[in-house]
């Protein structure tokens, strides 16, 4: 009987679990095009100063054992939290994207669809990211490769743009704040 | 093998899949069969073998070991159709988009491996209930094919909750339809399987079965063939113009960065 209190248990979460999906996707319909108000610029500049390993082997050398590992723990905080908003910003515009996958023009439409994959691709990497960032926080020591992400915000800016002129030319996307 | 039911039961067990055989037929006549080939055949040959079950409940001249094979093998094919059915509705979701479809297709297998094997467990682990084999063999199968269906199912809505991902209306009622239904059938059976329920009052659960099915397939009606609000249509993004330099030297600029970045 135990074994039907458990299944029981996992059916009765999954279920409002899709049913909370239901109603969220529900309200999403009316958003609209407040969409692009969320989506928070990032200084691409300050971030690749942060991911530079060049960066970190000169405070290595420079500051004791102990006065390094906290402050790569700074670092990796201020590491996460740039990749956790490029992660949302990601997520803003797949949705934008999503929502300009049916345009008339085919032009649009395939930049709509150029813009969704690239930012499915850089809300996975962000993932991966945040998860290599969590076990760095753990090893300071360790070496953290997080260019893939900052490649990708690059190429993904390069999409919304792209995306924004073609929908609307006077009123592009920008996702970065250094330009 | 007829048995005393009541009118209520009768409705339950024969109109949804009368009403799932009508929606088939709709959505064959605007060519909805060559887009989601597996939920029409689901909703053809779903519906036909449970009126085939129901008949063969209904005719006295069936043994009930007949009718437990009719049973069985009802169960088997619907329950084929139904995981060809959730990888067609993870083909339409992660399909056109390269990014995440090696990705999610190795996810998806994993998660299917890791619910067989938990499936597997729960099947060893439940008690005997003292009916004829065929009987328990197919309590079991249930909830077997239900825990596996529910999972991956549930699999499929994180991972387009996680990306953002909105499924298009039609996708979304087929999605949502069989996954209430999977999770009320994997309590209902596991409970039944598990021997948690007195004989007497089972039929409650086989009510709440029905009923549930019945339900999904109104949910089904309402998305496929309800037309939504048009969410496709092109929408003017409204943000702050540019302040900076032009869109032609901003581009310049980030092709310059790429480049960078792609010789480092």
């Amino acid at each position: 009987m135990t074994l039907a209190i458990i299944l029981v248990i996992v059916a009765a979460l999954a279920l409002i679990f899709i049913l909370g999906i239901t109603v969220s996707r529900s309200l999403q319909v009316s958003e609209g095009a407040s969409l692009a108000g969320k989506i928070q610029p990032i200084d691409v500049a300050a971030f690749r100063n942060l991911i530079n390993p060049a960066e970190d082997d000169y405070l290595r050398r420079r500051l004791s054992a102990s006065e390094f590992r906290v402050v790569r723990r700074q670092r990796l905080h201020a590491m996460a939290a740039y990749v956790q908003t490029a992660g949302r910003n990601a997520a803003v515009l797949v949705r934008m994207g999503q929502s300009a996958l049916a345009a008339a023009d085919p032009q649009t439409s395939e930049a709509a669809r150029q813009l969704v994959d690239n930012a499915l691709l850089l809300r996975r990497n962000a993932a991966f990211a945040l998860v290599r960032i969590y076990v760095a926080l753990a090893w300071p020591n360790s070496g953290l490769a997080a260019t893939p992400i900052l490649h990708g915000y690059e190429r993904l800016n390069g999409s919304a743009m792209l995306l924004g002129r073609l929908q609307n030319p006077a009123v592009p996307v920008r996702i970065s704040a250094t330009l | 093998m007829l048995q005393a039911h009541s009118l209520l039961w009768h409705y339950l067990w024969v109109a949804p899949n009368a009403f799932l055989l009508l929606l088939a037929l709709l959505l064959l006549r605007r060519g909805f069969h060559k887009k989601y080939p597996f939920f029409f055949t689901f909703a053809i040959v779903g519906a036909l073998g449970q009126l085939i079950v129901y008949a063969t409940d209904v005719i006295p001249s069936v043994t009930p070991g007949t009718w437990w094979l009719i049973f069985w093998a009802g169960l088997v094919i619907e329950g084929l159709l139904k995981f060809a059915l959730i990888g067609e509705i993870f083909g339409h979701i992660f399909d056109p988009y390269p990014s995440l479809a090696r990705i999610g297709k190795f996810l998806i297998r994993g998660v299917g491996a890791a619910l067989v094997l938990a499936a597997a467990l729960a099947a060893a682990y439940t008690p005997q209930d003292g009916l004829f084999g065929i009987v328990s063999g197919a309590h079991l199968l249930e909830q077997t094919i239900y825990l596996i269906e529910a999972g991956l199912l549930a699999f499929i809505f994180i991972l387009s909750s996680y990306f953002h991902l909105s499924l298009i209306r039609p996708l979304f009622g087929i999605a949502l339809g069989l996954s209430i239904s999977a999770c009320v059938h994997l309590a209902t059976w596991a409970v039944i399987a598990n021997g948690g329920w007195a004989n007497s009052t089972r039929s409650r659960l086989d009510f709440l079965n029905m009923a549930t099915y019945h339900v999904c397939v109104l949910i089904w009606f309402y998305y496929l063939l309800v037309p939504g609000e048009a969410r496709g249509e092109t929408r003017a993004l409204s943000i702050d113009p540019p302040k900076g330099p032009s869109h032609k030297e901003e581009l310049e600029l980030w092709n310059r960065e790429l480049e960078r970045l792609v010789k480092q």
